[in-house]
């Protein structure tokens, strides 16, 4: 049967359903505003040894209260800190997350004609911040070392090196950031693998300055062998499940996590159509599925595409512009030039972490893996007219087939019940005439129509019960003699 | 009626003979099975071409090779047994470079030989070549994940086949002194909780090199006394690569490094020659 591509669904903001908050670091507050870390975004750009990491920011609370804590390698620049436009994050999510794909049948019984290709755009995300006055840096000597102090864009960064963990458990909450009682246990071991802290909090004065109502995002590049994201320092408030979207750019291929399994999300499925208005539950409730069925730590792949400049096919379909060199360049991707310059591999991975299944930090590692992949879920909209001809009615007769097969792969793939499957499934049956209808019933055997037919299956359903007794007495028969 | 019993014990005679006359066949089933287990339990890519062609170029060459220098011809086994360490771990994006490991896997075998053996380990061999030499071929570590099931599998078979071929003083060795020497700095210095360092011994890489591919009979020191230094050597060099110069894949590196040393541990330690099939006194 011949499909025809019409329109394309993204859903971006099932991703902010899915609960939003912190990333490597851990969000810090003065005022006991409860501040829940349930989801991040993270652009990681990988060459060599060089390392970008970009950290979006849904801070929800009060400007002043927001300070964040990263640990890394190195002693960063001024220059190696950046701050970046928040659009870039959206961008990159609408273009690679998971994709409903619509196609629509022809009618057998009608002659063929074009339809148009459409695109939906991705939901734009709104944001709400408070504005307040930030404090200042106090400085204090706990063995603690103020490695280096920056004002980049709205905020005030401090690159820290510590002694040990107490002396700066101690010098933090002097300086007003509240840290959560098992954060301790967690900067000991970074602070003797000789990690530096990102420490970051909010300038008020350059915030006002600024004409931007959300904080943005911040970006670090350093060089170190390392490429790992410390994620252990976010679970210190927050024991729960945490989801982190990693969006990972690299010169040679697929990006991959080395101390946990990457396992690629289910993926070009057909789905019933009544789960477009939901596509978002429904994407929410494959991947808590797929997430328990693999015990809760795996990394899930969920798109893999060579993104060059020059390769024209970057998706099949596009649920979005695709990046082009001002948000490489936001991102960091550093190689990509007006004229294309080197490959850009694009690998999006969706990891959702807690303390007990994810001990260690995130390791990565650059592999040559080009494959494609992407999350494409398909839905099909059935031909309309009549089937008053041959083929039309084994067209209707397939049709059933197949959104029975839909609504058994939506029940295994979310764990949903299929309460309304059954009015899905026999949507088109009053339009089949009586003989496909029987064949429905029994695909196997063709029934006469009408009475006689009921009267065969009574026979034959009178004579499966003679059966059954007929050969137990003969049995008893043969044992008495 | 005895006829029967008598077939039937014969049967049982000839299977027993088959699995337990060659400990290669205890390592084929097993081997096989982990990668079944990969395939159909933890999402691995079903790459049947990948397999077949290292599996062909494992055993050709080895064939060949055999001919050459008249080797025995039940080698094709370790051939195979190799062609499977190879589709275990190293993934590669062409499919010359799976064709290519199982050359150079088997072919270090026949071309790079001291004292009548092989000196390196052919899958461990065939890895790093691949990697060095080109820039598409990578071992994924994480591809096991981490659970308890798996170091229960891993163990009870790894077990079965290591008491056959006797060389489970190697694995022991290895593992100990690196978890020694990881618990030393993981949990003890840095401070971190047990659990992250379980995480790293529950992985599935970490045990497939430690039960099946350091314990070579042919590749490990003759002398026992050798072997433990040999196994605790390549510990130390795997725990510097992995923690200072984080080489996720440091086991392989480490074993590869240590391959030479083997020929000197048999020069200057005394230990009886390996045999696959026991032969009789």
């Amino acid at each position: 049967m011949k499909y025809r591509i019409i329109a394309l669904l993204l859903i971006s903001g099932i991703l902010s359903a899915l609960q939003v908050n912190a990333f490597c670091g851990f969000y810090v507050a003065k005022a006991d505003a409860k501040l829940f870390n349930n989801k991040s975004e993270i652009i990681l750009v990988r060459d060599g040894n060089r390392t970008v990491i970009t950290m979006s920011n849904d801070f929800k609370g009060t400007v002043k209260d927001f300070a964040m804590v990263v640990p890394v390698p190195v002693v960063l620049r001024e220059d190696q800190i950046r701050i970046v436009n928040r659009n870039v994050f959206d961008a990159l999510d609408a273009y690679s997350g998971p994709r409903l794909v619509e196609y629509y049948d022809e009618n057998p019984c009608q002659p063929v004609f074009e339809y148009m290709m459409d695109a939906v755009p991705a939901m734009a995300r709104t944001m709400n911040k408070e504005i307040d006055v930030a404090e200042d840096f106090a400085e204090k000597d706990l063995g603690v070392t103020i490695e280096a102090k920056y004002t980049v864009g709205e905020y005030d960064i401090l690159l820290l090196s510590a002694k040990e963990s107490s002396g700066l458990k101690t010098w933090l909450t002097q300086n007003g950031y509240k840290i959560p009682a098992s954060a301790e246990e967690v900067l000991e071991p970074y602070i003797k693998s000789n990690m530096k802290f990102f420490v970051v909090k909010v300038n008020i004065d350059k915030f006002l300055e600024s004409t931007s109502e959300y904080l943005n995002p911040i970006q670090i590049e350093f060089e170190h062998e390392r490429f790992m994201l410390p994620i252990r320092l976010g679970m210190a408030n927050s024991p729960g499940e945490q989801d982190m979207i990693v969006y990972a750019f690299t010169k040679q291929g697929r990006v991959e996590c080395t101390n946990y399994r990457t396992v690629k999300i289910p993926t070009d499925r057909n789905i019933p159509l009544f789960v477009q208005p939901k596509f978002g539950d429904f994407y929410k409730a494959l991947f808590d599925n797929a997430y328990t069925r693999e015990a809760k730590r795996a990394v899930f792949l969920e798109y893999a595409w060579d993104v060059s400049l020059q390769n024209p096919m970057k998706c099949d379909p596009c649920v979005g512009p695709p990046p082009m060199q001002k948000e490489f360049q936001e991102a960091g991707v550093n190689w990509v030039n007006s004229w294309g310059g080197e490959p850009v591999f694009f690998t999006r991975l969706h990891v959702r972490y807690t303390r007990d299944r994810f001990p260690q930090d995130l390791n990565f590692q650059v592999t040559s893996n080009t494959e494609r992949f992407q999350g494409r879920y398909i839905m099909t909209h059935p031909a309309s007219g009549e089937f008053d001809c041959d083929a039309g009615q084994s067209y209707l007769y397939e049709l059933q087939n197949k959104r029975r097969k839909e609504v058994d792969e939506l029940i295994a793939m979310t764990g949903w019940e299929g309460k309304n499957a059954y009015n899905y499934i026999h949507e088109y049956s009053n339009r089949m005439n009586d003989e496909r209808r029987n064949e429905v019933l029994f695909p196997f055997i063709k029934l006469p129509s009408g009475p006689a037919g009921m009267l065969l299956v009574f026979l034959g359903l009178l004579a499966t019960i003679l059966l059954i007794p007929e050969r137990k007495s003969s049995y008893s028969r043969k044992t008495i003699e | 009626m005895e006829r029967i019993l008598s077939l039937r014990s014969d049967g049982l005679k000839k299977l027993h003979q088959l699995i337990l006359g060659d400990a290669r066949h205890f390592q084929l089933i097993y081997l096989s099975s982990f990668l079944v287990f990969g395939i159909y339990s933890l999402g691995w890519e079903l790459e049947v071409t990948r397999y077949l062609i290292i599996a062909v170029s494992c055993v050709l060459t080895q064939l060949v090779g055999a001919r050459i220098v008249g080797a025995s011809p039940s080698s094709w086994k370790s051939a195979l047994i190799t062609a499977l360490g190879l589709s275990l771990l190293l993934h590669s994006s062409a499919l010359w470079i799976s064709a290519l490991s199982g050359v150079l896997a088997i072919g270090s075998k026949f071309i790079l030989r001291f004292n009548g053996k092989h000196i390196f380990n052919p899958a461990n061999f065939g890895i790093i070549l691949c990697i060095l030499l080109t820039d598409q071929a990578w071992v994924s570590p994480g591809q096991w994940g981490s659970d308890i099931i798996l170091i229960y599998f891993f163990g009870a078979a790894a077990l079965m086949v290591l008491l056959k071929v006797g060389r489970i003083d190697t694995s022991l060795a290895f593992i100990l002194t690196l978890f020694a020497l990881e618990a030393t700095r993981t949990v003890f210095y840095l401070g971190w909780g047990w659990d992250v360092l379980f995480h790293s011994f529950s992985n599935g890489s970490l045990l497939l090199f430690t039960f099946f591919m350091i314990t070579d009979p042919v590749t490990t020191p003759k002398s026992k006394k050798a072997r433990i230094i040999w196994a605790s050597g390549i510990a130390v060099l795997s725990f510097i690569l992995s923690q200072w110069f984080f080489v996720y894949t440091a086991p392989i590196w480490a074993l590869f490094i240590a391959a030479p040393f083997t020929a000197i541990f048999n020069k200057t330690m005394k230990g009886e020659t390996f045999h696959w099939i026991p032969t009789s006194k």
